[in-house]
């Protein structure tokens, strides 16, 4: 699973018969400079907190998941992959459809409250 | 597996109903020489441990079989779980 902010989202129409009605968001994974520049300015004047991450670039790639959760852009989200990812949808998808949906990325969590204790 | 730091822990009220009770912690992965490499992953954690503690993040079927040894586990939504508490490495 990975900790990411959601920016946007991705719609087709041509796409596999499995895959109908579900929603699909992009989501920004959090590297440890986000986190750790979060928690500096959470802490307020506490500030001049190293970030020991500061020369590793976000350079993550966007992924696009399976939403059921009604998430939307600015939101804070959960991502799990694979087989977890199908087993989150199954509860979304028809009575008894089995999850062999064509995805292997879903939002599993809106995130409410993160808290770094170091970085 | 990776290796790393547990930082912190995140929380979510709205979640799918296979994360119910799930404790979720953030682990920055080390690379060989125990530097962070910015990647941060969120995995499940069943030893209760707390942040500073170096860890072994297990993934996929791996990571399942750490909340129930399967093969009967399938029904589980987890990708990332806490496999060991790291105690020595060289």
């Amino acid at each position: 699973m990975f900790l990411g902010r959601v920016v946007g989202s991705v719609w087709s129409t041509v796409k596999w018969p499995e895959a109908s009605g579900l929603k699909l968001l992009l989501v920004r994974p959090y590297c440890l400079a986000d986190l750790a520049a979060q928690a500096g300015s959470a802490g307020g004047g506490s500030g001049g907190k190293s970030t020991a991450g500061a020369g590793a670039q976000p350079t993550d790639d966007l992924v696009v998941c399976a939403d059921r959760l009604d998430a939307g852009p600015g939101d804070d989200v959960l991502v799990a992959f694979g087989h977890a990812a199908r087993v989150a949808m199954a509860g979304a998808l028809p009575a008894g459809q089995k999850p062999n949906v064509p995805i292997d990325a879903a939002v599993v969590a809106v995130v409410d409250r993160v808290e770094i204790d170091s970085a | 597996m990776i290796r790393g730091k547990i930082i912190g822990q995140v929380w979510g009220a709205r979640h799918v109903p296979g994360l119910d009770g799930r404790k979720l912690v953030l682990v920055a992965a080390h690379d060989a020489a125990q530097a962070p490499t910015g990647r941060v992953v969120v995995a499940i954690d069943t030893l209760d441990l707390r942040s500073g503690d170096d860890v072994t993040v297990a993934f996929g079927s791996g990571a399942r079989n750490v909340l129930r040894p399967g093969p009967d586990n399938r029904d589980l939504v987890c990708d990332a779980a806490i496999a060991a508490l790291v105690e020595g490495a060289e």
